[in-house]
């Protein structure tokens, strides 16, 4: 006799044995493993917190075999790292990358931080628009989960009740909160680390904290807004301190955008603007004032 | 999933667990808070039957025991192995009882769905339902020591029944790892009653 609920029951376990065929361990770091998807055929994507080393890495094949990788690259901004792996006959992972997961629906958080593989199932209890995490690097679609993570579940897929992968598991972008880093975004990472080894990012060397302009100040000036952000920090010799930019300039504007938060400013610091000046318009001792400012390539530890 | 489909899960799902209050009993004794157990044999004709729980849940020689159908008599420990946290305790056993049935070892998949019954803070007959999370690797042909299932328990859950979407039971609930249960598996229950029955068989 076969039930709904053991027809479900099934199913889930067929997702599982077929998605975890392209999930491997990941031994890059002290202590458990972490878990990584093959996610093109030679290509693992796994999380950058959890690959401590850049060499001596080596992955656990669903069939229990050790293999060595080799980091392509990694980007702290997304958490995604890519590794190679080579002559493995093993299948990739299926994406579903047309139909996004909607709020409610039943998933299941694969990882193998050992050489079998584990699971947890729960939720979708979030899905939103794109984001930016605190390294700047932008996510094409908020994911958060309603299930239990583990140790070892970085890095591992999350996939639906078919066994599709919806995305990555990450518990280091959201302190500690798990988040999937969803298909489009590891799609777009993953092609850029192999092309050029980093993810390319503009920055400023500035650090930047929202205030208040007071009233008076901003009628005089005849402000948009007035939030502006307040200078805080500013590297030495950094792109912002060579073209002027002093400590305790209230920054307004960039490229004629009002800037009220510090994503603002991330927001405008795409790979694309290394090199290319930036208006920004300050106010310094009471009075306007627009600098052109030329953003730096920015060393992966950088985030602003 | 169609609106027909989920509501015959919801009524599969609350079926089993009212089939698995029946053979899940409730273990009292003075110096331990209530845990669960599970009627394991229930042989009328020899007029003794035999409930397994973890040894935590009854610290002494003696505890009472009360059915689904609010039931209570006493019964008496008669093996207990604190290494692999089990005790049996034997009774006198009523008409109408049921016992559970085993779940064929080596077929658990990681994934599959598991229900959990206990009294969580003296809430009797408390079900949580949840999927195997995976087997602990033991050596060719050995069984696991533990069965870790993502299912959300509480203290009173221990020495209850961990059951597949069958209402087969798959291992005796016994430990909270986190957000994670450990589990007996009930193979390795059945082996010990097997081993210390013969021990205490009149």
């Amino acid at each position: 006799m076969s039930t709904v609920l053991q027809s479900l029951s099934t199913e889930l376990a067929d997702a599982v044995e077929t998605a975890g065929r392209a999930v491997v361990a990941i031994h890059a770091r002290r202590r458990i493993p972490a878990s990584g998807v093959h996610w093109r055929p030679g290509v693992v994507v796994a999380t950058h917190h959890t690959i401590n080393r850049d060499e001596n890495i080596t992955v656990t094949l669903p069939d229990g075999t050790t293999a060595p990788a080799t980091l392509a690259g990694r980007d702290p901004s997304t958490d995604l790292a890519v590794l190679k792996l080579a002559g493995q006959n093993l299948p990739a992972a299926t994406l579903r990358s047309g139909t996004p997961p909607t709020v409610g629906e039943l998933v299941i958080a694969l990882g193998r931080p050992g050489p079998s593989v584990t699971a947890s199932w729960g939720v979708v209890s979030r899905v939103d628009g794109p984001w930016r995490t605190w390294h700047g690097a932008e996510i094409d679609s908020l994911l958060r989960l309603d299930l239990a993570i583990y140790d070892g579940f970085s890095g591992g897929p999350l996939i639906d009740a078919a066994g599709r992968v919806l995305g990555i598991n990450t518990s280091a972008l959201a302190r500690g909160v798990p988040v999937t880093i969803p298909v489009a975004t590891v799609e777009r990472t993953v092609s850029e680390l192999l092309e050029r080894g980093s993810i390319r990012r503009a920055y400023l060397g500035i650090g930047t904290q929202p205030v208040r302009v007071p009233e008076s100040l901003a009628r005089k000036l005849e402000l948009k807004s007035d939030v502006a952000l307040l200078i805080v920090s500013l590297e030495s010799g950094g792109p912002a301190d060579r073209d002027g930019l002093l400590l305790g300039d209230v920054l307004l504007e960039l490229d004629g955008a009002a800037v009220n938060d510090p994503t603002d400013v991330l927001a405008k610091l795409g790979g694309d603007r290394v090199g290319r000046p930036i208006a920004a318009r300050v106010i310094r001792g009471g009075q306007v004032k627009t600098l052109q400012l030329t953003p730096g390539e920015r060393p992966t530890s950088r985030a602003a | 999933m169609t609106e027909s489909m989920s509501a015959g899960l919801a009524q599969e799902v609350a079926a089993a667990v009212e089939q698995l209050r029946r053979i899940t009993v409730q273990v009292r004794t003075r110096r331990a808070a209530t845990g669960a157990g599970i009627l394991w044999n229930v042989a009328e004709s020899e007029g003794r039957g035999l409930v397994i729980t973890n040894a935590h849940v009854v610290p002494g020689n003696q505890a009472t025991i009360e059915l689904n159908d609010g039931c209570a008599m006493r019964a008496r420990v008669v093996a207990r192995d604190s290494k692999r946290d089990l005790a049996a305790l034997e009774f006198e056993p009523g008409p109408a009882m049921v016992s559970m049935v085993i779940r064929e070892p080596q077929t658990l998949r990681v994934g599959e769905l598991v229900i959990a019954i206990g009294h969580p803070g003296g809430l009797v007959g408390a079900a949580a339902l949840g999927i195997i999370h995976g087997a602990e690797s033991a050596p060719e042909g050995r069984t696991p020591r533990w069965i870790r299932a993502d299912v959300r328990l509480a203290p009173g859950f221990s020495g209850g029944p961990l059951a597949d979407a069958t209402g087969r039971l798959v291992g005796v609930n016994t430990m909270i790892q986190g957000s994670l249960a450990l589990a007996v598996p009930a193979a390795v229950v059945e082996a010990w009653v097997e081993h210390s029955h013969a021990l205490v068989a009149p």
